[in-house]
């Protein structure tokens, strides 16, 4: 079966221009097919979720293209959707009119707005807060609105810039499972960063290990295991040593860079 | 139902214990004059005559108190329109936001009150001038609150706003500015206070102005009328209380602390 | 950084630049009045010449902020510690604080005028009504504030009351302390001012600016506004901020205050 490439970037390069200047990604090259859980995997500094916002269009590279179905990506649209690791819900607004503010802006008239919203709201586990406002949420209910909230509007490709990053062990776990559920109904195209190895191996069909800075991507391993995975599995464990194998001189590497 | 009844007998307790140190503060004094203790001070009782003579016998009080309001509620929503949208204009492009900033600094740092002259010369000695003292009042402080709201509200908002398909106008009005809301709306509290404080001063200086809380202590003195002063007094005191407790404290509460945007401090 | 500094001081700078450049031209070609509005080429020329005496209206005011501003102080930081510390006292107080709080300090004029008479008397005494008030408040709600587990660790490592007093709940306070001087300064001064205007009979910022309009002398009553601009703008910014930076911040207690 012939893998379409869904995202493809070439030769990517990012410099931050200010008092000190630091070149965050080197030369990155990559290609993520369609329907596949991608994980880009890297230490702290990495320029892992920078790589994620030159992909969402929030930033501009400094060197390099990306494309996305072919198309040069050139800034943020909704053919893509974002999950912040900070959440960034619209605190002024329902969980319901968090979700449905992207079809809003689409045009859709209200009563079919909310039926989809709904859908994605009950597809998330929300369905008795509708009317709550975010901050009477707790991280991993407020993280569940920004996945409907992303999805409502069906985009090519999922951006997820460590979702889980800001919940405690538990609520962590439990999202995992949440999300790979959610995700084994339909398939989308995910790109997800994280900095844990073993939610990289749990979610990933591929995960990329980079570089510490400036970010390259070091190494692919491919995780053929069936799904739902276990944390236990020995199997699980073997990539989990591979994968962590490459990344460990890494972190060692960024432990000695300096802080931002 | 019965949570209604626990929260208006709590809201009635604590009015009560607001209420206490006034009670005891008033009855205080009025022994103090009794006792011919202090020569000049006229005592509550003597105060409270005076506010029934000039509320029910002569009727002026009334007056005094509408003539201000109505000045107060021009130019403070004069400050809250132009105040927004100028704050919103100089906010679209960073570079004039940054250029304007620390000219606005100065002109914030000018006391209202400095105003007045000015606007005595150019816009007369009667109501017009008040008024405009009460926009200028407010209308700094709105316009900074603003700028400061825009320029405050979190990248990442933004980014999810884009990501979503939001255009120019959309990313303003449903993001922008609810966002800005919480420096606008404590903004809007201070701007209040401003207004309330250059209404009474310009009213004090305005000759041609006859009606007014700040006009009427300003005349009583030459009357050597110590009870109405006070009782103007009392009246700014009081007034100012409501204005920021009752309707500012409502506003605050049913937009940004709903929203738990409520900013540290 | 200091290259960023300077440019950015420049690039502020060049609005006000334009603002008396176009005041100027508006006034010359009749846009605005110029018998009205006045004209910067007349203005600065003339606050040059009326220099000596701008010192000593100057000098007036900033005695009389000086006087009524450090009374207030005192009396609100002890005040206000009280009232941090015990809660009666604070319960009892604090409504009539922050009702008073709202009264302007022009209001209070002519009942002083009354009684005091024009002149210093008044208008200091004003001075310290309006800025004890700010500061008093945020002193208490500085004590008040003290951390319950800060009072519990120093009280197991032996703290007596006065040590207590002074290592724990003074540092602390210091931060809402600077806030309520900034406030208590600024009504202060604005409020010193403004008294002036009525209750002033020979020098003062105030008076200076009254006087010339009542003499129809526009041009001082512009210049004067911008001298308190000037002023007041730079005493807030580098005085403050110099109190600011020595306290709060060496200490890591930065409050984001508007």
């Amino acid at each position: 079966m012939k893998k379409e490439v869904k995202i493809k970037v070439e030769g990517l390069k990012k410099v931050f221009e200010g008092e000190n200047k630091v070149t965050a990604l080197e030369d990155v090259n990559m290609e993520i097919f369609g329907n596949e859980f991608a994980v880009i995997l890297g230490p702290s500094g990495c320029g892992k979720s920078t790589l994620l916002y030159l992909m969402a269009g929030f930033e501009k590279p400094t060197k390099g293209n990306m494309y996305l179905d072919g198309k040069k990506i050139r800034k943020p649209g909704p053919d893509r959707g974002f999950v912040f690791q900070d959440f960034a819900l619209y605190p002024w607004r329902t969980v319901l009119k968090n979700v449905t503010f992207p079809l809003e802006l689409k045009g859709l008239p209200k009563v079919d707005a909310q039926k989809m919203a709904n859908k994605y709201i009950e597809m998330v586990g929300l369905d008795g807060f509708k009317n709550a406002f975010p901050h009477t949420l707790s991280g991993g209910m407020k993280q569940r609105v920004g996945i409907a909230r992303a999805l409502v509007y069906e985009p090519e490709v999922l951006l997820m810039d460590e979702p889980f990053g800001a919940l405690d062990a538990q609520t962590r776990k439990q999202m995992q499972i949440e999300l790979e559920k959610i995700w084994e109904k339909n398939k989308k195209t995910v790109v997800f960063v994280t900095h844990s190895v073993i939610e990289a191996v749990y979610l990933a069909d591929r995960v990329f290990v980079m570089t510490a800075r400036p970010g390259k991507i070091k190494d692919i391993v491919e995780v053929n295991l069936t799904r739902p995975r276990e944390y236990t599995d020995e199997n699980f464990l073997k990539v989990r040593e591979k994968v962590l194998s490459l990344l460990e001189s890494e972190v060692e590497k960024s432990m000695h860079q300096k802080q931002e | 139902m019965n949570m209604n009844k626990e929260l208006i007998k709590n809201k009635l307790f604590a009015l009560i214990q607001f209420l206490i140190p006034f009670i005891v503060v008033i009855v205080i004094w009025e022994i103090i004059v009794y006792f011919g203790l202090i020569g000049q001070l006229p005592a509550p009782s003597a105060i409270y005559n005076k506010f029934v003579y000039l509320m029910f016998e002569k009727n002026i009080l009334t007056n005094h108190i509408y003539g201000s309001l109505y000045r107060l509620i021009l130019g403070y929503i004069l400050a809250i329109i132009l105040g927004i949208v100028v704050g919103s204009i100089i906010s679209l492009k960073k570079i004039i936001s940054d250029m304007l900033t620390p000219m606005l600094s100065l002109f914030i740092a000018i006391p209202t009150i400095a105003w007045v002259p000015v606007l005595l010369i150019t816009l007369g000695l009667g109501d017009k001038t008040v008024i405009a003292a009460v926009f200028l009042g407010g209308f700094f402080a709105i316009t900074y609150s603003t700028m400061h709201g825009i320029r405050m509200v979190d990248k990442n908002l933004i980014n999810a706003a884009k990501i979503s398909g939001a255009k120019k106008l959309s990313m303003f009005i449903s993001i922008f500015l609810p966002g800005s809301l919480v420096s606008l709306i404590p903004g809007l509290r201070l701007a209040i206070g401003y207004s309330w404080r250059a209404l009474v001063g310009a009213e004090m200086l305005a000759a041609m102005v006859k009606w007014g809380v700040g006009k009427m202590i300003y005349t009583s003195r030459f009357w050597n009328d110590v009870e109405a002063m006070f009782l103007g007094l009392v009246i700014i005191g009081i007034g100012g209380l409501l204005l920021d407790q009752l309707l500012m404290r409502y506003i605050e509460r049913v937009t940004v602390e709903r929203w738990g945007m409520v900013s540290e401090g | 950084m200091d290259n960023k500094k300077i440019s950015s001081i420049i690039f502020g700078i060049i609005p006000i630049i334009l603002f008396f450049l176009f005041w100027e031209l508006f006034a010359e070609y009749g846009i605005l009045n110029p018998a009205l509005f006045s004209k910067p080429t007349i203005i600065f020329p003339k606050l040059y010449n009326k220099f000596p005496e701008l010192i000593n209206h100057l000098f007036a005011t900033i005695y009389r902020l000086l006087v009524s501003f450090f009374i207030a102080l005192g009396i609100g930081i002890a005040i206000g510690m009280l009232m941090g510390y015990k809660k009666i006292i604070y319960r009892s107080l604090n409504p009539l604080i922050t009702t008073v709080m709202t009264v302007p300090g022009i209001a209070m004029a002519p009942i002083f005028i009354l009684w005091f008479g024009f002149g210093d008397p008044t208008i200091i005494t004003i001075g310290i009504i309006v800025a004890f008030f700010p500061i008093v408040y945020n002193v208490a709600m500085g004590v008040r504030s003290v951390d319950k587990q800060l009072v519990q660790a120093a009280n197991i490592m032996g703290g007596k009351r006065k040590n207590l007093f002074l290592n724990v709940y003074l540092p602390h306070s210091v931060s809402y302390i600077v806030i309520g001087i900034k406030l208590g300064l600024a009504r202060c001064w604005r409020t010193i001012v403004a008294v002036e205007f009525i209750a002033a009979t020979s020098y003062g910022l105030g008076y200076m600016i009254w006087d010339a309009y009542e003499y129809l002398n526009f041009s001082v009553v512009y210049g004067g506004i911008i001298i308190m601009a000037i002023l007041f703008f730079t005493i807030e910014k580098t005085a403050i901020r110099q109190l600011e930076k020595r306290t709060i911040e060496r200490w890591g207690l930065v409050h984001e205050h508007e």
